[in-house]
């Protein structure tokens, strides 16, 4: 849990500054960045679920469910953020820090990063949970939901209500979504928190 | 007056369901639910509001106004849902979620649900729209400009109505197209209304 917390960390002090800034700067990130901390507490959660579905109530586990019922709560209101426990959430995975995230699916891959205002669910009475892939870039104002799973390097442009699967390295975009393109390298889109899509960059070539 | 109260019953029965009710499960249910404090804030501001044609209650009101003012701010900036006093919502009101939610003149129906990042009417508009009974408004669902929604209207995630729908319709994208008429919302209703 430790190593992922700091891959998130670094990916998190990446995108925030470029290279070459300090490295108090970098080691002050946990108190800057909300994401981060949503992370964090979101990890411990993840661990704490675990740990009691293999040992059951010990004194670790209790401590742990202390610790996170107190601080769940204050914590959702802060950072404005919900996101379930039970989400496996691979190490360095980017949330936004302006917080009405609110996150269910079974799995985020890692490199992802998820910009505001995104939920990502369940189809209302239907309980298939989405899966989102290693490096996907999810812009802000997004919908993701239903039994499906967003592909590994796929691109989710800001205002897309994504309802179907979305391929590895294809691009959904609209309301509701459609793949405007197949074969998009988003490792531009996901160095840096630039959250409007150059189209240009997009055309068919 | 029990009118009032039958409103209120039927807000916490969308949470709490009719068998299971005890004082222990409205209460748990309104402190895990943030929809629910918001709604029985509104509620309680609608109290308030129809206090003010009785003399008697008068001297009560001015505490009873600060309490709801520092309510809606709670309401409003810890959990971004804004239940606007300018609109008028039916009985058995449904908040699915926190975060960003607006409902703010215009008129709701019985028995409606709305999820989170809804937008239901907009400050400038002071004739909002209307909603018939029984509708399910999705997440990031908005609603706006003076437009008429029929009974048991099924608002899909993200859709963006501007124009009129017709009965239990199901509105899909941006701009809102209907795309499936007689669709039943019973079925994705959090949970069913006490009978």
């Amino acid at each position: 849990m430790w190593s992922a917390l700091i891959a998130d960390a670094r990916l998190c002090s990446r995108l925030r500054w470029p290279p070459g800034h300090s490295g108090l700067r970098r080691a002050l990130i946990w108190f800057r960045s909300s994401g981060l901390l949503v992370l964090a507490l979101q990890r411990v959660s993840y661990g704490y679920l675990q740990q009691r579905a293999q040992r059951g109530w010990t004194a670790g586990t209790i401590l742990l469910r202390i610790l996170i019922g107190l601080t769940r709560r204050p914590m959702m209101i802060l950072t404005k953020c919900d996101v379930d426990d039970s989400i496996q959430i691979d190490p360095g995975v980017y949330l936004s820090d302006r917080g009405y995230l609110i996150l269910g699916p079974v799995r985020i891959g890692s490199g992802t990063l998820i910009h505001e205002r995104v939920t990502i669910g369940v189809r209302a009475g239907d309980p298939g949970k989405p899966v989102i892939g290693e490096n996907v870039w999810i812009g802000p104002d997004c919908v993701i939901y239903g039994n499906l799973s967003v592909g590994d390097g796929a691109t989710v442009l800001p205002g897309a209500v994504v309802s179907m699967s979305v391929p590895a390295r294809a691009v959904a975009a609209g309301n509701p979504a459609t793949i405007v393109r197949r074969e998009f390298d988003n490792t531009a889109l996901r160095g840096s928190l630039a959250r409007d899509v150059d189209p240009q960059s997009l055309a068919p070539r | 007056m029990s009118k009032y109260w039958e409103t209120v019953r039927a807000d916490i029965h969308r949470c709490v369901s009719g068998k299971e009710t005890s004082v222990r499960r409205v209460l748990a249910s309104i402190w895990n639910q943030m929809g629910l404090q918001a709604v029985l804030v509104y509620r309680f501001g609608q109290l308030l509001r129809a206090a003010r044609r009785r003399i008697l209650l008068w001297p009560l009101l001015p505490l009873g106004w600060l309490i709801y003012g520092v309510a809606v701010l709670w309401v409003r900036h810890a959990y971004g849902i804004r239940l606007a006093l300018s609109a008028d919502i039916g009985a058995g009101f449904w908040v699915g979620h926190f975060g960003g939610v607006e409902v703010v003149n215009c008129r709701l129906g019985e028995r409606c649900s709305v999820g989170q990042q809804t937008r239901v009417g907009r400050v400038e508009d002071v004739n909002g729209p209307c909603v018939g009974d029984g509708a399910w408004i999705g997440a990031h669902a908005r609603i706006t400009g003076q437009v008429k929604v029929g009974e048991g209207v099924t608002i899909a995630p993200g859709a963006r109505v501007t124009r009129n729908v017709p009965d239990r319709a199901l509105v899909v994208g941006d701009p809102g197209r209907v795309v499936f008429r007689g669709y039943d919302n019973t079925r994705i209703l959090p949970r069913a209304p006490a009978p």
